[in-house]
């Protein structure tokens, strides 16, 4: 018995001294985003190796030239860049800028919105601040940003408000999934109105997607959770928010926007892309896995959407590669461009496809090769003006877009 | 039992028989009550990790796969551990392993409480994509993703919660 227990106790320890030689360092959070100030000049929002959000610019004659990155007051607090929860950046008119990002909290899946501005064109950034009116130490995460065409800052998020204060069906919530909270500022972030549910039943960890409709005002495009447990996407109009009466803004319709019919209970971890279509409808990507001759089919595809969000069933198309990941959509006049990241083993190629007539045809390009940790692609769009940009270990690469 | 046990393994094994005992605790209702394994590092994992696990690793085994934001996946471990208590004493030891894909140290470590009955807790260690597509090339990165390991070897494969013939199988 003595023998046993001695016996238990080395192979305890010896698991012990196995298991702390085996901690590494954290990977480095490579989630960025980016987007084009007015006056051309390319932006870039991330984490540096430390942790520390940082932006830098490269002039709009020179899109590989980066600037030295410039590192942000942040107070030194948690910033998620990972996957899809990324700082994002927004320029606004009157020279406002904003940069937000999601502050993890110590509980696990809860978060904050912050947010820093600037009134200066991005010379110098306010500290940053939290977004919403709801500070409970809940889930607020996955937020997007974007100016509408009046300027007003919209923010958006993932929010479990509702999921928290709804009964319990043994262990459960009987809530489905999350919901989508939503806000805005007449100011470009010096002060926001009150946090407005946009819907209900949103997935809980995908992004949102954000575009400027025909109208001027902004649509969001979100993977909900449609019932009982089919992860399909909605798209609603952000109507404007008027609280000055008191009135309480219902919340928006949502519209169905894709049928893939994936009934899962699981996360997804793989949110949208939007873009405006000249005929005032949109082009939008997503993943799902739909049944097709009595198999599952996993896929990241390509459709038109009408302008109510609905969408036109036969322009639905997978993209041409079975490993696409994460892809992103723009679009200006006939000119579609949808990029991802397709990776193979180690080894990552950054693809586009591009399209001259409205998204009926596509050719595929690829932009580049690399081995080793690399973030999803993001593009950015100057009126014509179409890049992509990949950012790796080592470089942020830029990928002018030709037509 | 193989006659070329290593020190890695033999700790490996040991420690999967141990702690299920450690972690389970017996109410006054006589059923087992899990209680979230005291859990003070993680355990890196690769590509040859998991080759490793599968070619040698203990029998039976469940391995969970996860990250931070995945607020489906504790809801899994729940109906392990459960399936696990319903089989009663003879289906243990059972290898019941998380693997964070997303995160490292203690960032890893504070969701370790969401994985009640869990092991191991392992982190990926190098480029989640690659990691994953050594794990399963069609894997698109949906978790929780499961991989039920039986008595015998045999895999099951499956994003979200397992169905009550696979756990059934599993544990046969």
């Amino acid at each position: 018995m003595k023998n046993t227990l001695v016996a238990a106790l080395l192979t305890l320890a010896t698991m012990c001294a196995w298991a702390q030689h085996a901690q590494h360092q954290p990977r480095a959070q490579l989630a960025s985003s980016v987007a084009f100030a007015p006056d051309g000049t390319l932006w870039l929002a991330g984490l540096n190796a430390q942790g520390e959000l940082f932006v830098q610019s490269a002039p709009a004659n020179g899109l590989t030239h980066w600037g030295a990155p410039r590192t942000l007051v942040s107070q030194g607090e948690a910033i998620s860049a990972d996957g899809e929860n990324r700082p994002k950046l927004a320029f606004g008119p009157k020279g406002w800028v904003v940069v937000s990002y999601t502050q993890p909290l110590a509980k696990p899946y809860t978060g904050m919105i912050r947010m820093l501005r600037s009134a200066d064109g991005g010379k110098t950034f306010s500290a940053p601040f939290t977004v919403h009116t709801d500070r409970q130490e809940i889930t607020h995460r996955f937020e997007s940003i974007a100016f509408d065409a009046d300027g007003v800052l919209h923010t958006l998020w993932v929010d479990k408000r509702d999921m928290e204060l709804a009964p319990k069906v043994g262990k459960k919530s009987s809530y489905r999934g999350a919901a989508i909270y939503r806000n805005a500022s007449t100011d470009g972030g010096a002060t926001f109105g009150p946090d407005i549910k946009l819907a209900d039943n949103s997935c809980e960890c995908c992004r949102i997607a954000l575009a400027t409709g025909a109208d001027g005002g902004l649509r969001a495009m979100w993977r909900h959770v449609f019932e009982p447990n089919v992860r399909d996407h909605g798209v609603a109009v952000l109507t404007p928010l008027s609280s000055e009466d008191g009135h309480i803004v219902p919340a928006a319709q949502v519209v169905r926007a894709t049928f893939d019919e994936w009934a899962i209970d699981a996360c997804p971890h793989h949110g949208p892309g939007l873009a405006a279509a000249t005929d005032g409808g949109f082009h939008a990507v997503w993943f799902g896995i739909r049944k097709q001759g009595g198999k599952d089919e996993a896929a990241v595809r390509y459709g038109r959407l009408k302008a109510d969000g609905s969408p036109i069933l036969e322009s639905v198309r997978a993209l041409p590669d079975e490993r696409a990941e994460h892809a992103d959509v723009l679009a200006w006049g006939t000119r579609v461009a949808v990029v991802w990241r397709s990776v193979d083993g180690a080894r990552t190629t950054l693809k586009a496809w591009l399209s001259g007539d409205g998204g009926q045809t596509f050719r595929l390009h690829t932009l580049g090769k690399i081995t080793g940790d690399n973030d999803h692609p993001r593009l950015a769009q100057q009126g014509a003006r179409m890049v992509a940009v990949w950012r790796n270990a080592n470089e942020v690469q830029v990928h002018e877009l030709k037509f | 039992m193989n006659s070329s046990f290593n020190p890695r393994r033999r700790a490996l094994l040991a420690a999967t028989f141990a702690m299920p005992i450690a972690t389970m605790a017996m109410t006054a209702e006589g059923i087992a009550e899990p209680t979230p394994p005291a859990f003070k590092s993680v355990e890196t994992f690769t590509a040859s990790t998991w080759r490793q696990l599968l070619a040698k690793g203990p029998r039976p085994a469940a391995y969970v796969f996860t990250n931070t934001f995945c607020a489906t996946c504790p809801e899994v471990f729940e109906l392990l551990q459960q399936t696990l208590a319903d089989a009663g004493p003879k289906a243990n030891p059972v290898l019941l392993a998380a693997i964070m894909m997303d995160a490292q140290g203690d960032r890893a470590l504070a969701h370790a409480r969401h994985y009640v009955g869990a092991t191991r807790l392992y982190a990926f260690d190098g480029f989640e994509p690659a990691i994953r597509q050594a794990i399963d090339p069609k894997w698109r990165n949906v978790t929780p993703y499961v991989v039920l390991v039986g008595r015998g070897g045999a895999t099951q494969r499956m994003t979200g919660p397992p169905s009550a013939k696979q756990l059934k199988d599993w544990l046969a």
